[in-house]
């Protein structure tokens, strides 16, 4: 019996069933994930920071399959790397979120992961962009991984136009807290990417110390 | 030993000739000094500084999008001399390498073996009968998270070295003695004398007093490791240090 199930655990393919949310502000954005990354039933990390660096002021929020995320972030941050360095300035989030929507829709029947591109630069402010199978959509927010179907009427009513640094920080931490609650597939710490024009905040926030509603 | 197939050939593509040269390669080192500019590098305590001339051949150029100074990565900086095409082809070539070994390793290369590498592919050049060698020379700086301040120079032929202090161009000869010259006694350079030292080195060497438009400066130091150009602002200071120490 013992053996089945191990078999049965190696084969399923590590994912991150997650919950992903990045939102803009006037003068930057908010990004934010949980931390769970699962191989079938079993919790293989319950720490994963799935806020990926893609340059200085441009990061990723990993979901679906782990591996395809990952190689998909790191072949993006080689391109910006070249890209930046070339240009001699920051590169715009739109160039990052083109680079990688491209990687995503040639391999789409490969690959199945979903990046949600976010960042600040010079010219557009704080942006958000959406990569699902290879589109590319601006938008004012955005939520990936399973954890996000128990999310939508959440943030749909909760999300304002306008909202301050502060508020959009608290509206992430809410709405992954809800997540996690309710998606077997989420879970662990909450960690939180701030970027504005001075640079990237890194934030964590432990389980313990995540707002509880009204069933906790 | 048959000579006479071979005769002329030699000049031509980069086989040895019968006395064991390569003429191509020597003809690239003729390049670089065409161009009529020298650079120079001199390494600090904790600083490592480069510079070169900026001469402007043409009136209706606009000077702000001419340089020599490049950055391959954010720590390191490089400035070429001779063929200005050939060095915007090596610097590519050496942001390319620089971000791949970032992609492959997962650690930022360091200034040594990025010269080695290009280098190696330098020397590739110098064998390949379909190819001609580049006929441009790169001096590099950074501050090596082990070595500290480094400086690093990579030439046609495929050679390589760390110097202590270097120059490269229509004038390396004489600068490299006023060099040595200099740093016989190894002193200790802080970065306001090893900016100064290069910028009176580049004077002395052909005889003229600096304008700051007619200089490049980049720099790299222990406090802030990422390479930068100065300002004309910034090469202003110097000039005046410079003047008032005489």
């Amino acid at each position: 019996m013992l053996e089945e199930s191990t078999e049965s655990e190696w084969q399923s393919e590590v994912k991150t069933g997650t919950t992903i949310i990045a939102v803009e502000f006037n003068g930057g954005v908010v990004l934010g994930s949980d931390s769970r990354v699962s191989a079938g039933e079993t919790v293989v990390n319950r720490v994963m920071n799935k806020l990926s660096l893609l340059h200085d002021k441009i990061y990723c929020a990993l979901s679906g399959s782990a591996a395809d995320a990952q190689t998909i972030a790191e072949m993006v941050n080689y391109q910006l790397d070249v890209h930046s360095i070339e240009i001699g300035e920051d590169p715009q989030v739109r160039s990052a979120a083109t680079l990688v929507k491209n990687i995503s829709y040639k391999y789409k029947e490969e690959l199945s992961a979903h990046l949600i591109v976010a960042g600040w630069d010079r010219r557009g402010g704080g942006q958000v962009f959406v990569t699902l199978n290879g589109l590319l959509s601006r938008q004012p927010f955005a939520v990936g991984g399973s954890g996000s179907s128990y999310v939508y009427g959440f943030v749909d009513a909760e999300y304002q136009k306008g909202m301050s640094k502060e508020d959009c920080q608290q509206f992430v931490v809410n709405t992954i807290s809800l997540a996690m609650s309710r998606d077997g597939s989420s879970g662990g710490v909450a960690y939180l990417v701030t970027i504005d024009e001075k640079g990237a905040e890194e934030k964590c926030i432990l389980g313990n110390e995540l707002p509880t509603f009204y069933d906790q | 030993m048959s000579r006479g197939s071979n005769a002329g050939f030699d000049r031509h593509i980069t086989i040895f000739s019968p006395e064991g040269r390569l003429y191509q390669v020597e003809y690239a080192f003729k390049a670089i000094a065409q161009g009529g500019l020298t650079s120079l590098g001199v390494r600090g305590n904790d600083c490592a500084v480069v510079v070169t001339q900026k001469k402007v051949p043409d009136k209706l150029l606009d000077s702000a999008t001419l340089t020599n100074m490049h950055h391959l990565t954010p720590r390191i900086g490089c400035v070429m001399t001779g063929h200005s095409a050939d060095s915007r082809s090596q610097v590519h070539r050496a942001r390319v390498e620089a971000a791949e070994w970032k992609y492959k390793f997962g650690y930022d290369i360091t200034a040594d073996m990025l010269c080695r590498r290009l280098a190696d592919i330098s020397q590739v050049y110098t064998q390949n009968a379909e190819m001609r060698p580049l006929g441009c020379c790169m001096l590099l700086v950074a501050i090596d998270p082990q070595l500290g301040p480094v400086l690093y120079k990579c030439d046609p032929a495929g050679y390589f070295c760390g110097f202590w202090a270097t120059s490269v161009g229509a004038k390396q000869t004489e600068a490299n003695s006023y060099l040595e010259k200099k740093l016989k006694k190894r002193p200790e350079l802080s970065y306001e004398r090893t900016v100064e030292m290069a910028i009176s080195c580049l004077s002395s060497v052909l005889s003229m007093d600096f304008k700051p438009s007619e200089l490049e400066v980049g720099v790299v130091t222990k406090e802030s490791p990422k390479f930068r150009t100065l300002s004309e602002a910034e090469i202003d200071t110097h000039l005046v240090s410079i003047a008032e120490r005489e």
